[in-house]
């Protein structure tokens, strides 16, 4: 269900009426609940069990690393196998549980039916780690259960055929007569191999629950539904922004307010995402598409032209949703954190990654980053740590080389700017402009590997934009107009004018304009691309 | 992840209870309830008045023989206009699929043309048909089109061509693509062959429920080749790789305020037309239907629904069954036609409309199984103007 569709309409004016008609009751919560794994549904009813099962595993874990001790006492493995007595009875019942369960899975893994084996091997490995975890008492297994079970979830569905491909391309190319199977072949009862909507979203929201817990970030939530609501809170289930449990979860310890702004808010948000997505994303995508579908008919000109269109079309796509998601939020009364903050305005590339995607982006300094050791090394351990983060950043976006490569790019980038940019003479003496320009323009590069279909189109259009003629791009001046429009916008946001556009007559003349705009010319359209990572 | 856990920190105090404030966002479109509803009551003033200014502005010259142009079949806005224009009660509209509108003929060899011949008048019969028109969206043009209407002489044309396979009736499983898809009904009853989104579905609705939405498609429709002005920007033109030639195009400019006419001199259509020739130097010869019995056709229920919404309205309804071009159906194949065609008859003899079945008309009149020639059209007017019943109704 998209946010700028009828259907979500008609889902919103049965899920916002009957939350607030119960909200003196206990059901609100579980109404949310129900409604997001609705909405969720809505795309693929089977592939919900997904979200279920990482939820519920990731709270029974968190439950049970609340039953070990915080002090880690040494003890010897062969100790522990020859002494199974237990300090607490949850542990027990979890060792013993867990243990049936393996034996059970292993058992239908080895004798059950042929498709169900490999996937039934794995569960069954999984399952007996969760023993291990009980009988060691070790609140680091159970985290590594998280970590492994949400990244297997998220490298099956997203990785896998990626990596296959890749291997039997390696084993090919040596000549070894062996071919790995398609992931598919590994569905269990014939479920089609898809891309989960919004897998890489779910999975790390409530995989930063399991480390903020282990790290005492945060308190164990003891309310399966409230903790099922903040994994899957339909406004940003699909595509972010990525939550914090410390920032979301206390959001859903009571009903939130009923305010008159939350509503105004809400409607003024959404109603700037939904002109982002269909009167601008929409637009440019046709422009875009055109000229990256056939690189090879188009001249210099219009290449670069098509890579700069995507690079709003992709903000205005993205931070549209974002701004629908925070606004249907608002609505109900929740606040979701800022996700975009005019990137194009960047005056560095370390800006540039503080102010797009910032959920995603703190979310790999918090968890990728700084575990590596952040900026507390030496120089190349920092610039190693750097690199590695935007290569993993890359990987998140996509099984293709090209996600590989533009995150390697980002990463480079921000290698060899990281010391200029801290310079005086970049501070002070570079115009605020040519330093928004060279980071747009250097965001543009990149963004060519983003959106190229396979690594050699990307190269292609590299080495085009370098070799080929130029031609009329034949860009339509209305997209130009309306691109020119908006960075207009932004920039007087930015600057000292800003007041004029707070004016009441200017708020109330840009939301009558867009909204005429909408009907006008909008000509609906297809999902968002941030719904494929 | 080697580091010692520490004991559980304090979760802020402002985060514990509540919704945390977060910076609203990074643009001023931030409207409180008083600027909404200015904006709102703006809205609703520009969409309630803009369809209805249009009206009065747009230059829009029918006359006799006028026919909704081929191009804009899908303008339900214009035809709705075109409605409201024909404001004299004693006029009769002609309503039914591309039989009334003339799929091979010129608009002054149309049957209501010859029927206006025949009563010596130049337009007391209006050439109500819509080109790729069926019973089902029939249904939808009367509904949210046609409200004009109301207390009116109505000839309606019933078209057994839809029932001649489950798949011209629309009663098949597997997806189809048909004309007029958002007038037939969404949702209920369900038509199994339209496979469209739910979001289709609904826009259908809305549009049809909202003027202005079907201004907006008027506007698109009669201006920028059906197309949303930002599709037409970028049009694409002939050659590799293609040119686009409306991309330094003002779209405003394309707004002429005048709606567009039929060509003149129609070369696919009309009496020097290649297509205008009879059925059998077509190429095509006697064939077997796969007719539906009216029990489960689908088309026969959504000309039902027609039927029932024009004498809600209070309507005076003369049905006109055909003319079918028997002379196609193979011999062995009459029966169960036959059999259709006394039933159809017989069920709105039963609900006390009067109705016409004209005998068929000479083969070589034909141009396929349903549409007649210039010369079919003549006869078949002539033939109903003679008709006992016919003059009855329009006597009455």
């Amino acid at each position: 269900m998209l946010f700028h569709t009828w259907p979500f309409l008609i889902f919103l004016l049965i899920v916002v009426p009957v939350f607030f008609a119960l909200r003196n009751t206990r059901l609100w919560l579980p109404w949310l609940t129900i409604a997001s794994y609705f909405f969720y549904g809505w795309w693929n009813p089977y592939y919900l069990s997904l979200v279920v099962y990482s939820t519920v595993l990731d709270f029974c874990l968190v439950a049970l690393m609340d039953h070990c001790p915080r002090t880690t006492e040494k003890l010897s493995f062969w100790a522990r196998l020859s002494r199974p007595r237990f300090a607490d009875p949850v542990l027990k019942l979890a060792f013993l549980g867990s243990l049936g369960l393996a034996v059970c899975i292993l058992a239908l893994a080895f004798f059950g039916p042929r498709t169900l084996r490999p996937a039934m091997g794995l569960l069954g490995a999984l399952v007996l780690l969760m023993a291990a975890g009980a009988l060691y008492s070790s609140r680091r297994i159970w985290l590594l259960i998280s970590l492994i079970n949400n990244l297997a979830l998220l490298v099956f569905f997203k990785y896998a055929r990626f990596l296959v491909e890749n291997v039997n391309s390696l084993l090919a190319w040596l000549h070894v007569p062996f071919k790995a199977s398609d992931p598919s072949s590994l569905m269990p009862f014939g479920f089609q191999y898809l891309l989960p909507v919004g897998i890489s979203f779910f999975t790390f929201q409530s995989l930063s629950y399991t480390i903020d817990f282990y790290f005492g970030k945060v308190y164990r939530e003891r309310n399966f539904l409230r903790f099922a609501t903040f994994v899957c809170f339909f406004p940003q289930l699909m595509a972010g922004p990525i939550e914090r449990a410390r920032h979301l979860l206390p959001q859903f310890n009571q009903f939130p307010p009923i305010r008159l702004q939350n509503f105004t808010d809400g409607a003024s948000l959404f109603l700037v995402g939904l002109f982002k997505k269909l009167a601008l994303a929409n637009y440019l995508s046709f422009y875009v598409e055109r000229v990256y579908d056939s690189p090879r008919a188009y001249g210099a000109s219009s290449l670069i032209v098509a890579t700069v269109a995507f690079a709003w079309q992709i903000f205005f796509d993205f931070s549209g949703y974002t701004d629908m998601a925070r606004g249907v939020a608002k609505l109900l009364g929740f606040n979701l954190i800022l996700n975009f903050n005019n990137p194009y305005l960047a005056t560095g590339l370390s800006e540039f990654w503080g102010r797009w995607h910032i959920s995603l982006s703190s979310w790999f300094r918090d968890y990728v980053y700084i575990p590596l050791g952040g900026n507390r090394g030496r120089l190349w351990q920092t610039y190693r740590n750097l690199f590695i983060t935007f290569f993993i950043s890359g990987i998140w976006h996509g099984a293709n080389w090209t996600f590989v490569i533009w995150g390697a790019l980002h990463g480079l980038g921000v290698l060899l700017t990281r010391e200029l940019e801290r310079s005086t003479f970049y501070v002070e003496r570079v115009p605020r402009l040519v330093k928004q320009a060279g980071v747009f323009l250097f965001v543009c590069f990149t963004w060519i590997f983003f959106r190229a279909e396979s690594l050699s189109d990307a190269l292609l259009i590299v080495r085009r934009i370098f070799t080929a003629a130029w031609s009329d791009p034949q860009v339509p001046l209305l997209m130009v107009g309306v691109v020119a429009l908006v960075w207009f916008y932004q920039m007087l946001y930015e600057s000292r004018f800003r007041e004029l556009l707070a004016a009441g007559v200017v708020r109330v003349g840009v939301a009558v304009f867009m909204v005429l705009y909408l009907c006008l010319c909008s000509s609906g359209g297809g999902a968002f691309i941030y719904f494929q990572f | 992840m080697s580091a010692p856990a520490p004991a559980p920190t304090a979760i802020p105090p402002a985060a514990s209870v509540g919704s945390p404030e977060v910076p609203f966002g990074v643009n001023e479109m931030r409207l409180n309830g008083r600027q909404w509803l200015i904006a709102l009551s703006i809205i609703a003033c520009l969409t309630w008045l803009t369809p209805r200014f249009w009206e009065k502005c747009e230059e829009f010259s029918t006359g006799p023989d006028y026919r909704i142009p081929y191009d804009l079949s899908k303008d339900y806005w214009l035809y709705a206009r075109r409605l409201r224009q024909e404001r004299d009660p004693a006029k009769i509209l002609l309503l039914g699929d591309s039989v009334v509108w003339g799929e091979y003929v010129l608009p002054d060899g149309t049957l209501s043309h010859f029927l206006n011949q025949q009563a010596g008048t130049a337009d007391r019969f209006i050439n109500g048909g819509l080109n790729g028109l069926f019973p089902l969206a029939e249904e939808g043009l009367v509904n949210y089109y046609s409200r004009e209407l109301r207390h009116r002489k109505v000839l309606l044309e019933c078209n057994v061509l839809w029932m001649t396979s489950p798949k011209a009736d629309l009663s098949t499983d597997k997806e189809e693509q048909f004309n007029h898809s958002r007038l037939i009904p969404q949702f209920f009853p369900k038509i199994p062959c339209y496979k469209a989104a739910a979001n289709e579905r609904l826009s259908a609705i809305i549009e049809n429920h909202f003027d202005f939405f079907a201004w907006i498609g008027h506007v698109q429709n009669d201006y920028f080749g059906q197309r949303s002005i930002l599709n037409w920007t970028l049009e694409e033109g002939e050659g590799y790789p293609p040119r686009y030639p409306n991309v330094y195009k003002n779209p405003i400019s394309q707004i002429t305020c005048r709606v567009p006419s039929a060509p003149v001199d129609d070369p696919q259509r009309g009496p020097r037309s290649p297509r205008h020739r009879p059925w059998s130097e077509a190429g095509q010869g006697p064939t077997r239907f796969d007719w539906v019995p009216l029990e489960s056709s689908l088309q026969w229920r959504g000309f039902q629904s027609v039927l029932k919404i024009l004498r809600e309205r209070g309507n005076d309804v003369l049905v006109v069954l055909g003319p079918f071009n028997e002379h196609m159906i193979a011999e062995d194949n009459r029966a169960p036609y036959r059999q259709l065609h006394d039933g159809i008859l017989s069920r709105l003899r039963q609900n006390g409309i009067p109705s016409i079945a004209p005998e068929p008309l000479p083969s070589e009149l034909y141009a396929d199984a349903s549409h007649p020639l210039t010369k079919g059209y003549e006869l078949l007017a002539r033939k109903l103007y003679a008709d006992e019943t016919f003059q009855r109704w329009l006597t009455r």
